[in-house]
C-alpha cells in the first residue's frame, strides 16, 4: 500500500481527480436522468449509498491492499471483467462526502488522508484497467473503452459466429440480451450495475465489435439471489457482439454506449459468448463449439432468467420500503467489492451492511427529500457547498460551481484537520440472511473455501512470467516463444486459433473466419 | 451559537428546493447545538464524540417537526406510502378513470383519416412503420400482476417512471410502450430497444383512457443525445384512433 503524503504535490493531484470526477459526474448524471420506480425509492437509497461508502471505502480499500495493491487488482479485473468502477468508487464516495459537508456534519478538511487515499487508490486501479489505451477514464480516452488485450480479442473476433437479423440464432442472442438486461435492472434493484459494456474495437472497415458483461447473476454476494440465483448457471457472463455499418460513437464510464446510425437488430452480424470470474484463464468460452450449441444455449438461459426475473420480482415487490432501501444502498456500495474477491478478503459484514455511521441518518431518506437531494447534488449542482465564485464558469454548464469539494491547501500551512473517518465499527441490514454460498466458474463454495481459492489463484497472464508482456512488447517480440505461450493461454479453449501462435494480424483473422 | 464552518460560506447559501433547505438546516442546526454543547475542538468531535450527539433519533424528530405542520412527501415507491399513509401524499395510482393530463401536450380535432392528436414524446427508436394498438395504464404492482395473467395482443403500456423494475416481469409482453418520465436513454428505454418494442419516452399526454385505440409515430426521428444535450425538440405524435 502506498504511504500517503500529505504535500502540496499530493494536494494538487488529489484535487485535479477530484475535478475529473466532478466534471464527469455533471455530464453523466445531466444526460441519463434520475431513474425512478415504482418498486424501489430510487434517488433515497442512492443518497443511502453514498454515505456508506464515505465511511466504509476508505477501510475497505485497505483491506483490498493489504493483500494485493490495486494496480495488481486491476490487471486481474481487466482480464475477468467487472462492474463499473470508474465512476462509482470516487464519486459514490465523493458525493457522500458532499452531502455532509451540506449537512454541516463534516468539514472539507475532514478524513483528508482518507479522501487522499480513495482517490489515489482509484488512480492506480484505473491507470491499470485501462493499461491497453493509457488513459484513466474512458471520458479521458474520448468516451471510449478499449480493456482488452489482443490475445483476448482475436479469440473473440476470431469465434463469433455470424448471424443476421431473422436467423434463429440471431433471434436466440437478441432475446438472451433483452432478457439478461431486463433481469440485470431488477438484480440491481434498477441500477444498471449489472451491465458494463467496453469497447468499440476495430473488427473491419465496417465492423465493430463492442463487449457486453453481465455480471452477478447467480447466488453470489446479494441475498436476495440466494434462491432464484441457485438456477441461473453462470455467475458472470459477457457477449461479444460484431456490429456492421454502425459505429460505437460514444462509451461512457457508466458502461453505456451510443451509436451512428443508433443500434437496431440488423446491425449485430456476429456473436459470441463467455464466462469469466477470478477464477478463470481470462474469458472462457461458453457453448462456442458449434452455432448451435450457442443458440441452444442462448435460449437455456433466456427462460432461466425469465423465470428468475418473475421469482425476484414477486420477491422484491412485496418488500419493506427498508428492505428496499437497504438492497439498494448495498448495489450501489457494493460496486468495488468485486475487487475484495480478487484479493481473497470479500466478508459479508464489510460489504453487505450499512454502516452505523450512515444509518443514522435513514429518517431523512424519504422518497420526496431523496428526488429532491440528490437532483441539486448530482444535477443542479446547486447545493451551498458546490457553490463558487462568481467569474467561476463549471464545464458543461456555465455556472459558477463545482460539483465537488476539492481537499483546501490551507491544511498544508495552519489550517486544522482530521485525517480519517476511522474504523468500522458494526453495520445493520434488514434484509434475510445471507446463505453461505457462492457460485464460481469452480464450482459453488462457502465464503471461507471460495476467498482461499481467491488467495491461492494467479491467471497465468498476471503470472510473474507474463504480467508485463504488454503490447508494446508484443508489437516487436510477437514471432518469439514466449509471445506464443501468453497468446496460446487464451487460445487454449478457442475453437479456431488454438496453436495459432502470435502473429497473427486482425486482418488474418478476419480472412480465416470468412474460410 | 457555535458557528459551523459551513455558515461562513461567501458564495453558497442556500439549496435550491425548500424541502432540500429544511431539512439541511435542521441537520446544520442540530450539528451546531452538539458542538456546543460538546464544548471542545472540531478534530476531537467529528468521527469520534459526534454519536454521541447526532443519532438516529435526531434525525426521526427532524421528520416529526415537519410532519407536524401538515407537511405531506411526495411518494416515488408504493412501499413508502403503503408503509406510512400518514407521512405521504395520496396517491392517484388506483384510479380506474386516470388519465395523463399533461399541461404541454398538444392535441387537435379529429382530422379527415379518424386521427386526434393526443400527446407527444421522445422516439427511442424509428420504425419502419408507425403502431397501432390499445392503451392499458400500468401504474402499480398489481397491475402487473394482472398483467401476468395475460396480456392482449398489440397492448399499448402506458407507465409513469422511466426505470425498468416496474414492468420487468411483464414488459415483453407489451406491443408498445409509452413512458411519462425520461428520456431516450433511461433503463425502460434501453430495455424497449433490446425488446424492439416501440416506444415513445418523456411523453406529454391529454384524456387517453384505458382502452383508447392509438397509433404512436414511431417511424419519426429517435431523439438522440446531440438532441438532448442541445435541447432539440425532437417529438414522435400520439394520435387516437376514431373509426367513425
Amino acid at each position: 500500500m502506498k504511504d500517503i503524503k500529505i504535500d502540496y504535490a499530493q494536494l494538487l493531484e488529489t484535487n485535479n481527480l477530484i475535478q475529473q470526477n466532478a466534471d464527469e459526474t455533471y455530464w453523466l448524471c445531466a444526460t441519463r436522468t434520475v431513474q425512478e420506480s415504482k418498486i424501489f425509492p430510487v434517488s433515497a437509497y442512492i443518497l443511502f449509498s453514498y454515505l456508506n461508502c464515505f465511511y466504509r471505502f476508505p477501510e475497505l480499500l485497505k483491506k483490498i491492499e493489504a493483500v494485493m495493491p490495486a494496480e495488481d487488482v486491476g490487471d486481474r479485473a481487466r482480464i475477468q471483467g467487472l462492474k463499473i468502477v470508474a465512476w462509482t468508487i470516487p464519486c459514490f464516495y465523493l458525493l457522500g462526502r458532499e452531502a455532509l459537508i451540506n449537512w454541516g456534519v463534516i468539514k472539507p478538511t475532514d478524513a483528508i488522508e482518507d479522501v487522499i487515499y480513495v482517490m489515489d487508490f482509484w488512480k492506480r486501479f484505473q491507470l491499470s484497467w485501462h493499461r491497453n489505451n493509457g488513459n484513466i477514464t474512458n471520458k479521458q480516452a474520448g468516451h471510449r473503452a478499449q480493456i482488452l488485450p489482443e490475445y483476448t480479442l482475436q479469440v473473440m473476433h476470431a469465434d463469433a459466429f455470424e448471424c443476421k437479423s431473422g436467423d434463429s440464432l440471431h433471434a436466440a442472442a437478441q432475446a438472451f440480451m433483452a432478457a439478461v438486461a431486463q433481469y440485470g435492472f431488477l438484480v440491481s434493484c434498477e441500477s444498471r450495475l449489472t451491465i458494463h459494456n467496453h469497447g468499440p474495437y476495430k473488427i473491419s472497415d465496417n465492423r465493430e465489435m463492442i463487449v457486453r458483461d453481465f455480471r452477478e447473476l447467480a447466488q453470489y454476494d446479494f441475498p436476495w439471489l440466494d434462491t432464484v440465483g441457485k438456477e441461473i448457471p453462470f455467475n458472470n457472463l459477457s457477449v461479444a457482439l460484431i456490429l456492421e455499418d454502425c459505429h460505437i460513437s460514444l462509451l461512457d464510464d457508466w458502461g453505456s454506449f451510443e451509436s451512428e446510425p443508433e443500434m437496431r437488430a440488423e446491425h449485430i452480424v456476429g456473436v459470441g459468448l463467455y464466462t469469466s470470474d477470478n477464477l478463470t484463464e481470462g474469458r472462457v468460452p461458453v457453448a462456442m463449439d458449434s452455432r448451435e450449441s450457442l443458440e441452444n444455449m442462448f435460449n437455456e438461459l433466456t427462460e432461466k432468467l425469465k423465470v428468475a426475473t418473475n421469482d425476484l420480482w414477486k420477491e422484491m415487490a412485496g418488500w419493506t420500503r427498508d428492505q428496499q432501501l437497504d438492497a439498494g444502498a448495498l448495489v450501489y456500495f457494493g460496486c468495488a467489492k468485486e475487487l475484495a474477491h480478487i484479493a481473497g478478503v470479500y466478508e459479508m459484514e464489510d460489504w453487505m451492511m450499512i454502516d452505523n455511521r450512515a444509518e443514522r441518518f435513514r429518517p431523512l431518506l424519504n422518497d420526496e427529500y431523496g428526488n429532491l437531494f440528490l437532483g441539486e447534488l448530482v444535477g443542479f449542482i446547486s447545493c451551498p457547498s458546490q457553490q463558487m465564485n462568481k467569474y467561476t464558469m463549471m464545464q458543461h454548464t456555465d455556472q459558477p460551481a463545482r460539483a465537488l469539494s476539492y481537499i483546501p491547501y490551507s491544511v498544508l500551512k495552519d489550517e486544522p484537520f482530521t485525517r480519517t473517518v476511522g474504523a468500522i465499527k458494526g453495520g445493520v441490514t434488514s434484509l434475510s440472511a445471507k446463505e453461505d454460498l457462492y457460485r464460481t466458474s469452480e464450482g459453488t463454495f462457502p465464503l471461507k473455501e471460495y476467498n482461499a481459492l481467491s488467495k491461492n489463484f494467479t491467471p497465468k497472464v498476471c503470472s510473474d512470467e507474463f504480467r508485463f508482456l504488454c503490447a508494446d512488447w508484443i508489437k516487436y517480440h510477437h514471432y518469439t516463444p514466449k509471445a506464443n505461450a501468453l497468446f496460446s493461454i487464451e487460445q487454449e479453449l478457442s475453437r479456431n486459433l488454438k496453436g495459432k501462435g502470435a502473429s497473427l494480424t486482425r486482418d488474418e483473422i478476419e480472412g480465416l473466419r470468412k474460410k | 451559537m457555535s458557528k459551523l464552518y459551513c455558515d461562513n460560506d461567501k458564495y453558497g447559501y442556500q439549496c435550491d428546493f425548500p424541502i432540500s433547505e429544511a431539512y439541511n438546516s435542521a441537520v446544520k442546526d442540530l450539528v451546531r447545538r452538539s458542538y456546543e454543547k460538546f464544548g471542545g475542538k472540531w478534530q476531537d468531535f467529528v468521527f469520534k464524540n459526534e454519536f454521541d450527539f447526532v443519532k438516529k433519533e435526531n434525525m426521526l424528530e427532524i421528520e416529526s417537526n415537519l410532519l407536524d405542520f401538515g407537511y405531506k412527501f411526495e411518494p416515488s415507491a408504493m412501499s413508502s406510502s403503503r408503509e406510512r399513509p400518514n407521512a405521504y401524499k395520496a396517491s392517484d395510482l388506483y384510479d380506474e378513470d386516470f388519465s395523463f393530463e399533461h399541461e404541454e401536450a398538444p392535441t387537435s380535432r379529429v382530422d379527415k383519416n379518424g386521427l386526434e392528436l393526443c400527446g407527444v414524446g421522445d422516439n427511442v427508436v424509428s420504425h419502419d412503420s408507425n403502431f397501432r394498438g390499445t392503451a392499458l395504464y400500468v401504474r402499480t404492482i398489481d397491475k402487473v400482476l394482472e398483467c401476468l395473467e395475460g396480456v392482449a395482443e398489440r397492448t399499448i403500456a402506458i407507465v409513469d417512471d422511466s426505470g425498468g423494475t416496474l414492468t420487468a416481469p411483464v414488459l415483453q409482453y407489451f406491443s408498445g410502450v409509452l413512458c411519462a418520465g425520461g428520456t431516450a436513454r433511461s433503463h425502460l428505454a434501453i430495455l424497449t430497444r433490446e425488446y424492439n418494442i416501440p416506444c415513445l419516452m418523456n411523453v406529454k399526454l391529454k384524456g387517453i383512457k384505458d382502452g383508447d385505440q392509438l397509433e404512436l409515430e414511431v417511424t419519426a426521428q429517435s431523439k438522440t443525445a446531440e438532441d438532448y444535450d442541445a435541447g432539440r425538440d425532437v417529438t414522435a405524435n400520439v394520435w387516437r384512433l376514431h373509426s367513425d
